[in-house]
């Protein structure tokens, strides 16, 4: 089930996740998981803890934060332009 | 994977347009002096606001309280505002917003909190470190794991992730949430690309282990990696 892919494959499963392999190097990977489900369950592990980590951070800024900030812009601004 | 909503940056072009169209018709070739002073702003508000709640939830993780991640997004737009004449027009706002964000962040709040990690973290070895390693799971343990990883509350996620130290978890974050290249992020923290990339290891090992251990505490049968290790993750156990 294991072929000598798997050296490789872990230790850039990371950054094929980001994203960040060459070409030709993810396609190797890509291939090498398509028929290995040691690494394919093993990088299935870390997609699904990106996706929960992004999920989990969501936040909406309060409105309060949103209005603050326009008028201390717009402060900033006229004391700007009355410098 | 990591796609996130980055507001394609109109061309000079589309901005002139639109700086002229407001400004009442009058004047259709207003010297550049003239339309920069005042729409500065309306340009600055435009392209930065959409950035306000990723920049909110990138500062409660990092200080950890809503209000002190409303004065350090708003020290952020301050500041960037400040600089927004020098900020070069269709290259990355997000980065270099993020940069703003950062550098603040480490220089004003990250002074009162003392992490007791800091300065010393990246030259843990991995051993001394702690995390999963998975060389030993199998491939039903691990879908196991994935099942429980992705049936945590965010509570339970956010909690985890503020135990990784602080460094790694601001790898982990600038990489798996707001979806930046490990350049960006060796810019935004001014480390080297081979740093970026090992707190990220780490960083995401450790959160695993976490969240692991969460989903062992909540009932959920995660098999706990074998191997050596677990010992020394301090802090995170309760």
């Amino acid at each position: 089930m294991t072929d000598c892919g798997c050296d490789k494959a872990k230790a850039e499963l990371e950054e094929y996740l980001h994203n960040e392999l060459a070409r030709d190097d993810a396609r190797d990977i890509r291939e090498h998981m398509a028929g290995c489900a040691d690494c394919s369950s093993e990088f299935h592990v870390n997609v699904v803890m990106t996706e929960t980590v992004k999920r989990a951070c969501k936040e909406a800024a309060p409105e309060d934060l949103r209005l603050q900030v326009l008028t201390k812009l717009r402060d900033l601004q006229s004391t700007h332009e009355s410098a | 994977m990591a796609v996130v909503c980055t507001p394609d940056a109109p061309s000079v072009a589309e901005l002139e347009l639109a700086l002229m169209s407001t400004s009442d018709g009058v004047s259709p070739v207003p010297s550049l002096d003239a339309v920069e002073k005042p729409d500065l702003r309306a340009l600055f508000e435009e392209q930065a606001l959409p950035f306000m709640d990723q920049l909110y939830a990138a500062g409660m993780r990092m200080t950890r309280n809503p209000a002190d991640a409303s004065d350090l997004v708003q020290e952020t737009y301050v500041k960037a505002f400040a600089a927004f004449s020098q900020f070069t027009q269709g290259t990355n706002l997000k980065a270099w917003l993020y940069r703003i964000l950062t550098n603040t962040f480490i220089n004003t709040y990250r002074k009162k909190q003392r992490d007791p990690y800091q300065g010393t973290i990246d030259e843990l070895e991995d051993w001394q470190m702690g995390g999963a390693t998975s060389a030993t799971l199998s491939t039903t343990s691990r879908s196991a794991e994935a099942e429980a990883i992705d049936h945590l509350p965010d509570s339970a996620v956010k909690d985890a992730l503020q135990k990784v130290p602080e460094d790694f978890r601001l790898a982990v974050y600038l990489a798996d949430v707001e979806g930046f290249s490990y350049q960006e992020i060796a810019d935004i923290m001014k480390t080297p690309v081979g740093t970026v990339m090992s707190r990220l290891h780490r960083g995401r090992r450790l959160l695993r282990e976490l969240l692991g251990d969460y989903a062992r505490e909540r009932g959920i049968a995660v098999p706990a990696p074998s191997g050596a290790g677990r010992t020394t993750s301090k802090g995170s156990k309760k």
